[in-house]
């Protein structure tokens, strides 16, 4: 799993194969495991000092050798009462994130090059208040919230994606320097985000109109857009809404899709091997590509790649599972 | 709610901005009297700018305007101080970097650095003055700069009820801390000399003396000492205390050669050895602490022959107190007094010390100089010429705090031609005649009297006390003091200025504030205030500290120091604990099922508990079946919580509150049946 987080991130963390921080990762897994949902408690929330507090700690120092100098109790008393600030602020930092529950919602798919959105809620788990929590995956900005109702909060953290395939998000850090911005509280949460990244979109030219090469074309064409109507099937989830039949619909019968089809071979067959020549991810790249516009038009298309076939259609479910297919598909051992 | 990324702000929101100008304003306005006027200014023109930067209208300056703003600050302190270490020009290079440090106040850095300077404003002012007022103003500034720091936390923290509340209750908690290091910390003293405040005296007794000097002195009710016995406390006609001693005549002024020019270092070579110094074997006579309001000289005040134990303090040979440093703020120090009939006389005067006592200008009051031959002539002795000059005083002199001025030969004009004037005429044409007569005499400036506090038992010396007097050599009695002015005024030795001198007595005040006795009550007490203060807080020294930890621990030893520092800390701790184990505790109970569980702990407490996960019907039911007499109230708490709880009705909660008021089952006996209802007490 470690290995995963170092690989998958593609260069986000690319210090994180450093032995000294893999032990650190390591340490952090076992004390802070993996979970959809994650309450912070005193196990895993870290306090120390900002360099603002250092800055407060020198000042204290300085104040101490004022009032000694002066031999001004008030001076001293002045820098005491900084002690006891600086005593008492890390437990304010701290009971400030404790009790907070952070919760996965989803994880939206995304295409490399890209920003994956996660879904997080996060909620109170007692009376306390979380006040300037700022979540982010560093060295991205992240999110500032406050949590001062009883209403959970929901935030959308962005992930800058390199490659495609399944990218495991390395951890969240979840900090807040509240009250006074002395002491930082943190922890490092990992709420098991998965993105599934699909390859970067990058246009190869105009949809390969009946440019379909190799044995399997003759089979009879099904669902593709045309000009006649053929009838009318049960709707599925996925079927473009522009194909349903409103008329059945409104006279109170179930939602039904138009089907068309078209004498021609206007079968939109997205191929593998239509792209010989170029290299593997540059080629999924362009499938992809074709895919959006295949989508955009309202092609009803199919993708053919080695030792796989996704029969034509169209709507976002099938979107989906071609997408997935580019995004997941093994590179290592298919020779273009 | 819903948050995305990217709503961070990286340059400094408005209310940060306004917040920090805030805190800064609070922590320079008490320095701005002092502060060169052009910083002010300046500071202001920079807040200003900052603020247009921030509506768009201008631009951050560029880099030749900062360096012409840099220059510009510089060459003016150097201008206005001349010179760095010491406090002011330290205040005001704070007030300059904040100033400068406002045009570019741009990230959260800026921000905290700004306030961090600000903390340290604050206790620049303590260094200027330690009375209660600025102690308070102190804690108020703290209070606005820790709401600023809150405050660069964001939008809801910025809010000006927010902040002060939180800023509050940390600087409240912080309070345990800083009580226990303030009493456990060890004092250190001085690690290096520091400069002291140039700003001089608007009162005081100072190196030199002419007739005419203490006038001023006499319209200010400022105090001067608090003095505080350890046992007897001296008559009001005892009560001289020492100041400076003058040997010196030039013809009009009086003054001491040692310390014009190089000030203290020709006093130094006078002071006594300590271990030179032979305390007399019986006891002194008088134990007291002085504490001094700041001078800004050196002397320190004292009844005769005083020895001070107290670091820092030396007895000089005139038998006056001295200070390493002029005393720049409140200043304690413990004196004990020997009678100097109690101290070993010295044999006679030095020749030296003669000529120095003896010391005349060449030519100048002849009349004087006549008179003084004519007595000695007559045969008469240091003694009686003195009490002939005190019974001349008696005779013809008049006590006024606004006498005729007095020309060139100022003895002379004031023994024989107006003869009226106060204490330093007195001491003046009295120690000049002595010396005419050949006896050594000198003057001695200091205070006199004081009025006793009786609730906190201490002497208060006032401004108006400030008092010249004389001294003589006795051959078979060392130096005399004799007080010409009692000869005149006996009643302003007996009861102090005030009486001697009704009329006149601070005519030029404003208000005549010291002739309503209220008013006159008020400020003894909120002097009184002052002087706790200044001994509980300001003068806690390694002294008073070790006493104090000695009372509060017994014997100082690590173990119980240890123990001393430790209980507060594990207390704290444990308290922590608590809280953090209560407050995640789940969120806060509706107040209908507060008042439910009540009604449920206190049925338990009677013997009828409710069964977990019993719902409240069938609980009542069952308090119906299991003990009848008490169903007919819990039925009715019963249906009141429900309503309260389910229907949000507020007229049901207000009734399930009354009820419970009144509900207080008494403890059933061993075994509550159904066959034997114990009787119920509804109080």
């Amino acid at each position: 799993m470690l290995e995963k987080v170092s690989s998958d991130t593609g260069g986000l963390h690319a210090d994180t194969t450093s032995p000294l921080n893999r032990r650190w990762l390591r340490w952090l897994d076992r004390r802070l495991p993996a979970a959809a949902s994650v309450t912070l408690n005193h196990r895993k929330l870290f306090v120390l000092p900002t360099a603002a507090g250092m800055g407060f700690l020198l000042l204290i120092f300085l104040l101490w050798l004022l009032g000694t100098n002066y031999e001004n109790n008030l001076v001293l008393a002045l820098a005491f009462l900084l002690v006891g600030l600086v005593v008492i602020l890390p437990v304010h930092t701290f009971a400030n994130l404790s009790g907070l529950r952070l919760r996965l919602l989803e994880v939206d798919p995304a295409f490399a090059g890209d920003f994956g959105t996660a879904k997080i809620v996060l909620e109170r788990t007692g009376k306390r208040t979380h006040e300037r929590v700022r979540l982010s995956w560093p060295p991205e900005e992240g999110v500032l919230v406050d949590i001062t109702t009883g209403e959970p909060v929901d935030v959308r953290l962005d992930l800058p994606l390199v490659r495609r395939g399944r990218v495991r998000a390395p951890r969240i850090r979840v900090e807040s320097r509240f009250p006074l911005g002395l002491f930082k509280c943190w922890s490092w949460v990992d709420l098991d985000v998965e993105f599934l990244v699909y390859p970067q979109p990058k246009a190869p030219g105009p949809l390969p109109w009946g440019a379909s090469v190799g044995e399997g074309e003759q089979e009879k064409s099904f669902s593709v857009s045309g000009d006649d109507f053929a009838g009318l099937k049960n709707y599925q989830a996925g079927d473009s809404l522009r194909h349903v039949a409103w008329k059945q619909f409104a006279g109170g019968r179930d939602l039904y899709s138009k089907e068309y089809a078209s004498g021609s071979d206007a079968r939109l067959w997205l191929d593998w091997d239509l792209l010989a020549g170029r290299d593997p991810e540059t080629r999924l790249s362009n499938l992809c590509a074709w895919v959006l516009e295949a989508e955009r038009s309202q092609v009803a298309y199919g993708l053919r790649l080695p030792g796989q076939v996704l029969a034509p259609a169209l709507g976002s479910a099938h979107r989906h599972k071609v997408l997935s297919a580019l995004a997941l598909f093994p590179v290592k051992g298919v020779m273009g | 709610m819903s948050v995305h990324s990217g709503q961070m702000q990286t340059l400094l929101p408005r209310e940060s901005l306004l917040w920090v100008f805030a805190a800064q304003f609070v922590v320079l306005l008490p320095h701005f009297t002092h502060l060169p006027i052009w910083l002010v200014f300046a500071w202001g023109i920079a807040v200003y700018w900052r603020l247009e930067v921030f509506r768009g209208r201008r631009e951050i300056p560029g880099r030749v305007v900062k360096l012409v703003a840099v220059s510009l600050a510089v060459a003016g302190l150097a201008m206005t101080y001349r010179r760095w270490f010491a406090l002011e020009p330290m205040v005001a290079l704070l007030a300059v970097s904040f100033t400068l440090k406002n045009i570019e106040l741009l990230s959260r850095r800026d921000a905290l650095l700004s306030l961090t300077l600000a903390y340290f404003l604050v206790a620049t002012l303590f260094v200027f003055d330690q009375t209660i007022p600025y102690a308070l103003y102190g804690v108020f500034s703290l209070l606005v700069v820790t709401a600023a720091l809150v405050a660069q936390q964001g939008s809801g923290s910025a809010r000006a009820g927010r902040a002060f509340g939180l800023s509050a209750k940390l600087l409240a908690q912080a309070v345990p801390v800083m009580l226990v290091l303030f009493v456990v910390m060890p004092r250190l003293g001085p690690l290096w000399a520091v400069p002291q405040n140039t700003s001089a005296a608007s009162t005081g007794i100072s190196d030199s003396m002419s007739p005419g000097d203490f006038s001023r002195l006499s319209k200010s009710d400022k105090p001067a000492l608090r003095i505080s016995f350890d046992g007897p406390v001296p008559p009001p006609e005892q009560r001289y205390w020492r100041g400076l001693v003058y040997t010196h005549f030039d013809g009009r002024r009086w003054s001491e050669p040692g310390i014009t020019g190089n000030r203290w270092a020709g006093r130094r070579s006078r002071l006594h050895r300590e271990d030179e110094q032979s305390l007399p074997a019986v006891g002194p006579r008088y134990r007291y602490q002085v504490i001094q309001e700041a001078s800004h000289n050196p002397w320190l005040f004292a009844l005769a022959t005083p020895h001070s134990d107290t670091s820092g303090v030396r007895t000089t040979a005139e038998d006056t107190l001295i200070y390493r440093n002029p005393v720049g703020s409140r200043l304690a120090y413990d004196v004990r007094s020997w009678p100097r009939e109690s101290v070993p006389v010295q044999s006679g005067l030095s020749a030296a010390e003669q000529r120095r006592h003896l010391q005349l200008p060449k030519s100048g009051n002849p009349e004087a100089r006549a008179w003084a031959t004519a007595r000695r002539n007559e045969g008469m002795d240091a003694e009686a010429i003195s009490q002939a000059l005190l019974a001349m005083y008696s005779r013809s002199f008049t006590y006024t705090l606004q006498p005729p001025a007095l020309g060139a030969d100022t003895v002379d004009e004031f023994l024989f031609e107006t003869q009226q004037g106060f204490c330093e005429h007195f001491a003046n044409s009295y120690v000049f005649t002595m010396r005419a007569a050949g006896v050594p005499a000198r003057v001695v400036a200091g205070y006199q009297g004081g009025e006793w506090v009786e609730q906190q038992e201490y002497l208060l010396v006032r401004q108006y006390d400030a008092h010249a007097w004389a001294e003589i050599w006795l051959p078979e009695r060392g130096w005399v003091r004799v007080d010409p002015t009692t000869s005149v005024a006996p009643q302003r030795i007996r009861d102090g200025l005030q009486s001697a001198a009704a009329d006149e007595f601070m005519q030029d005040a404003l208000l005549p504030l010291h002739k309503i006795a209220f008013v006159t009550r008020l400020r003894l007490q909120w002097d009184m205030i002052n002087y706790r203060w200044y001994r509980t807080v300001v003068s806690f020294d390694a002294e008073r500290q070790e006493g104090l930890l000695r009372r509060l621990l017994g014997e100082i030893s690590p173990l119980r120091l240890a123990i001393f520092l430790g209980t507060p800390v594990i207390m704290a701790l444990a308290v922590l604990l608590l809280w953090l184990n209560f407050s995640g505790r789940g969120p806060a109970l509706a107040p209908a099922d507060r008042l439910y569980l009540r009604f449920c702990r206190r049925m338990a407490r009677a013997g009828l508990p409710r069964n977990p996960g019993e719902a409240a019907v069938d609980y009542a039911r069952r308090i119906e079946r299991e003990w009848p007499p008490l169903a007919p109230m819990a039925l009715r708490i019963t249906l009141a919580y429900e309503k309260a709880a389910f229907a949000d009705d507020a007229q049901a909660l207000k009734q399930l509150r009354r009820l419970l008021r009144t509900f207080w089952p008494l403890r059933l006996s061993p075994r509550p049946g159904t066959t034997s209802p114990t009787p119920v007490s509804l109080r």
